[in-house]
């Protein structure tokens, strides 16, 4: 049998329940005119009565939804075919009893209205109307204020549809109204949310405590809290979370945004936010109500000593969070970024009682971000998500959804690339997410000072300075790779590096490598980064450099030169310049008392896990959350000795590493390296050449190397072939060495510590 | 065969549509008696606006004692009786919509009853003088359903007034009259005319 197209309803059949069908389809189907009909529809169904179209057409079907499903209420039907057999006749019984709820079109109506009225409305209304359980009845064609009545059960128990008659017996279970029930229908399918447990917790009980335990708070004499502020860097998801905690507490939402209430008339954005706020009582005389001020900063900002039309827009906030009393049970929580720029009265408690710290997301909480969104993916099996969530230091759950977007974007473009047909099915694999880690970067270090891209270096490619390899790999490789080791024996993981030695001896070298194998994020600072012409200026860049790689720990900072960035106290000349300012913060920064609150990351898993750690028996990514939690700074100089002694104590450089000019093994291992690229003649013999370059540093061998190569250029006439020893001696006897005995010898005299 | 059931069936529809006619006459006269009530309850209202604006005590009537008290209870008196008066009028007009409903209601139940011998071609069948049985039954169902809403309206209309709520009684005779709509009524006017020849083929 042919299939019907389903048409819009036709405005003379609307509120009378009707189906227009064909008669033909009618008899097929053995219905008579007036009899009920079950039509299922995707995303629900409607319940109908059948009656001949006035044309006697076949092939078409229009209704009126008066009983149908409650998504199909909200979202109207579009045009599609329907099959004959989603249409099913449903036997007509007549209802003994039914239990509905009543939805209104406002509070109003709800508070002034007696029950008894209602009940005999609704129950002349719905007369003569064929209900389904779980239906939602559409009565808006009345006009009045009662818009639909959700059928919650109906009896005898056996029938799940029937007839209403005058004899039916309407039970009244509730009444609300129709924003606090469509807020209702839209909350059931909400997304979920990885990593964000707990404070989903305590959001949930500080709605839920008042209102399943109304009770007890009285009973103990106080009042339950009222405010939250949730404060944390932009994308950790602060606005997800308040949707979904609403969502699941099935609390009505009443959402403020900055530049809706703020009008261009004096006095007007006052009038708006004191709107809002009775909106709010309205929605929470029916249940749990949450009034969401996002980005709090902007509405609240700071109060100044002008006259600012921010400062009465504050005051007026002020007094509407001090005005709420007992009977205005609805909560309200406010999201920022910037905690600081928020007026001070507003942080305490009566306002904002509790503030709820969000940080960046921890390698668990990443975990756990990156399986729910890669959920709906589908991933290949080879995808680690642990594995990636190592990878993904410092991102926030919005950085972490934009490197799965990029990853399925990259499946495919590869897709339609290999198989122009397209059929295979489109699956994420591992060399997806990598080809999507170069490009999305954490958003905590998108206006960062010192991100740097570095060109990855091995340690292979750094020649000799075995000894000096280890050490680097002890103090930054190793607490990475292996936290348990380092728990298990009570080690702590280095605070800061100190790389000193001659000029040339690749001091930098071997901190880019050791970047490189540690896949950490890696800041380097340079003194153009911090030097500005204010004062103070200097200082809170390096407090926000340190902020920034706080936020994305396990994190290296490298501070190259640092005897010419940060002074040194002793030395009397400038006792207030710039450096010894920075100096102060930099020693703050790596022995302080403590983090700043904002700065605190996955709340209550840092205390749990440090407890636990006693009994050596945790896990190993909950070790790595633990230990890795720090800043590592990495500091280079070639003048120790103009450093300030406080700064070269254990706790803050523990490990200071004298980079040696390569001795003649090293010069030999450095020249292998240089030369690894180079057609050197069969009769360069690079040993001698070792021997012969006695304190020439690595820089000056590379360009000892470059120079010969010149050479053969110059001399062969762009048609050098190999590179012959002739030339490295000439080079050799050109070039002097950078480093003179004299400093060495200093470097040995003088140990920094 | 479904000769006899038909022709009940007609007699039947013929009775509701005569039921349907009479009752249109009486509800237009009730709702054209209501009018002038709701004028006064208007009328009511603003008077016991103006009252609470005025400051008895700064006009010369200041002499005579309790004056605001008992014109005040004079006033809701008033209402009180006008409002009374409005709910026989809705009782009358309850009895209309009553009426219809019953008679519409009983020949639906004659054709359900003889759903098996009235198959669908026999009811869907028109002629030049006769509409078709599902036409009929369609416009007798409007009609009911006309009579339905426009009682609700009004009846919410007056249930949901209140005495404190001054704006709410001022308006009532607007809103009273935006509640009748002509081509409702022209509807029905309309269908009775379409059965006009199959009234008089008896």
């Amino acid at each position: 049998m042919t299939s019907v197209r389903l048409m819009s309803a036709d405005p003379s059949d609307r509120g009378s329940q009707r189906c227009r069908l064909g008669p033909g389809l009618m008899s097929v189907l053995g219905l008579s005119v007036g009899s009920p009909l079950l039509v299922s529809l995707p995303g629900g169904s409607c319940l109908c009565t059948a009656w001949p179209r006035p044309d006697l057409a076949e092939g078409f079907l229009q209704m009126d939804l008066k009983c149908s499903s409650p998504s199909l209420i909200f979202n109207s039907c579009k045009l599609l075919n329907l099959d004959p057999s989603q249409l099913t006749p449903v036997p007509c019984l007549k209802l003994k009893g039914i239990k509905i709820n009543v939805v209104v079109q406002s509070a109003d109506f709800k508070k002034h209205t007696a029950p008894r009225i209602v009940h005999e409305l609704v129950k002349d209304m719905l007369k003569g109307v064929f209900v389904h359980e779980k239906h939602v009845i559409n009565l808006e064609d009345f006009d009045t204020e009662i818009k639909y009545v959700v059928v919650k059960n109906v009896s005898p128990d056996s029938a799940v549809s029937g007839l209403i008659t005058s004899k039916t017996g309407v039970e009244i279970v509730g009444v609300q109204t129709v924003q606090h029930y469509k807020s209702l229908l839209q909350d059931q399918h909400a997304v979920p949310l990885g990593g964000l447990e707990e404070v989903n917790a305590l959001l949930r009980e500080m709605l839920e405590l008042p209102l399943f335990y109304p009770g007890t708070l009285s009973s103990l004499g106080v009042s339950c809290p009222r405010g939250v502020l949730l404060v944390g860097p932009p994308g950790v998801g602060k606005t997800l979370l308040v949707r979904r905690v609403v969502g699941e507490v099935g609390a009505s939402l009443v959402v403020a945004r900055g530049p809706e209430v703020v009008g261009p008339r004096p006095g007007e954005s006052e009038e708006m936010l004191r709107a809002l706020f009775e909106r709010a009582r309205a929605a929470a005389e029916e249940g749990p109500c949450v009034l969401f001020l996002d980005e709090l900063d902007s509405l609240c900002p700071r109060r100044t000593s002008s006259a600012a039309p921010e400062n009465r827009l504050v005051a007026q906030l002020l007094t509407l969070m001090d005005g709420m009393n007992k009977s205005n049970r609805f909560l309200i929580i406010g999201s920022t970024n910037r905690p600081d720029s928020l007026d001070p009265a507003l942080r305490r408690p009566g306002r904002f009682d509790r503030e709820v710290v969000i940080g960046a997301p921890t390698l668990q909480q990443r975990k756990a971000i990156l399986s729910v969104l890669c959920a709906r993916m589908p991933t290949c099996p080879s995808v680690d998500m642990t594995e990636l969530a190592q990878r993904t230091n410092g991102y926030v759950g919005a950085d972490l959804s934009a490197l799965c977007r990029e990853a399925a974007m990259h499946a495919i473009r590869e897709d339609s690339k290999c198989c122009l047909q397209g059929s295979g099915e489109q699956v994420v694999g591992m060399k997806h997410f990598q080809e999507a880690l170069k490009s999305v970067s954490p958003s905590c270090l998108r206006s960062s000072l010192g991100r740097t891209d570095l060109s990855p270096v091995s340690w292979e490619q750094i020649g000799g300075l075995d000894e000096v390899k280890l050490k680097l790999r002890q103090s930054i490789e190793w607490p990475m790779r292996y936290p348990e080791a380092f728990a298990h024996l009570g080690l702590r993981r280095p605070r800061g590096v100190l790389l000193y030695g001659p000029p040339g001896c690749a001091k930098t070298t071997l901190v880019r490598a050791a970047a490189t194998s540690s896949h950490c994020v890696f800041l380097s600072v340079s003194g153009a980064d911090l030097y500005s012409s204010y004062v103070g200026d200097s200082e809170k860049a390096l407090a926000q450099l340190f902020r920034q790689a706080r936020a994305c720990a396990p994190c290296i900072l490298f501070l190259d030169e640092i005897d010419s960035l940060i002074g040194s106290r002793s030395d009397s000349r400038t006792p207030n310049s710039v450096q010894t300012r920075l100096l102060s913060v930099l020693l703050n920064e790596m022995d302080g008392i403590g983090l700043k609150m904002v700065e605190r990351r996955g709340t209550a898993r840092i205390l749990q896990a440090e407890g636990a750690e006693e009994n050596h028996t945790q896990e190993q990514l909950d070790c790595q959350d633990v230990c890795n939690k720090d800043v590592m700074i990495v500091a280079a100089t070639n003048r120790p000795d103009c450093l300030d002694s406080a700064l070269l104590r254990p706790g803050r450089l523990d490990h200071i590493i004298y980079v040696p000019p390569p001795d003649q093994q090293a010069r030999l291992a450095i020249l292998q390296v240089c030369t690894k690229s180079m057609p050197v003649g069969a009769d360069v013999c690079l040993e001698e050449l070792a021997a012969k370059t006695e304190l020439y540093s690595g820089a000056d061998l590379e360009n000892l190397c470059k120079e010969a190569a010149l050479l053969a250029l110059q001399e062969e006439n762009m048609e050098a072939s190999v590179i012959k020893y002739t030339y490295f001696l000439q080079s050799l006897s050109k070039t002097s060495p950078s480093i003179t005995a004299q400093q060495i010898r200093t470097f040995y005299q003088t140990p920094p510590r | 065969m479904s000769k006899p059931a038909l022709t009940s069936l007609h007699q039947a529809l013929r009775k509701s549509f005569q039921c349907v006619e009479n009752n249109q006459k009486l509800w237009k006269s009730v709702l054209a008696e209501c009018t002038p009530l709701l004028s006064s309850l208007g009328n009511l209202a603003e008077q016991s606006r103006a009252l609470s604006n005025v400051q008895i005590s700064n006009t010369p009537l200041r002499l005579f004692p309790d004056l605001e008290g008992r014109l005040r209870f004079k006033l809701l008196q008033a209402t009180d009786t006008v409002l009374g008066k409005l709910n026989d009028k809705m009782t009358s007009l309850q009895s209309v919509r009553d009426a219809i409903s019953n008679q519409v209601c009983a020949v639906f139940q004659l054709y359900e009853q003889n759903t098996d011998s009235l198959g669908l071609p026999v009811v869907t069948e028109r002629s030049a003088t006769a509409p078709s049985v599902t036409d009929m039954l369609e416009w007798l169902q409007d009609a009911e359903r006309h009579y339905r809403h426009q009682f609700l309206r009004r009846k919410t209309l007056l249930q949901t007034l209140r005495a404190d709520n001054l704006s709410l009684l001022e308006s009532a005779p607007e809103r009273w009259k935006s509640l009748e709509s002509p081509t409702a009524d022209d509807n029905i006017t309309d269908t009775l005319c379409k059965v006009s020849f199959f009234m008089e083929s008896e």
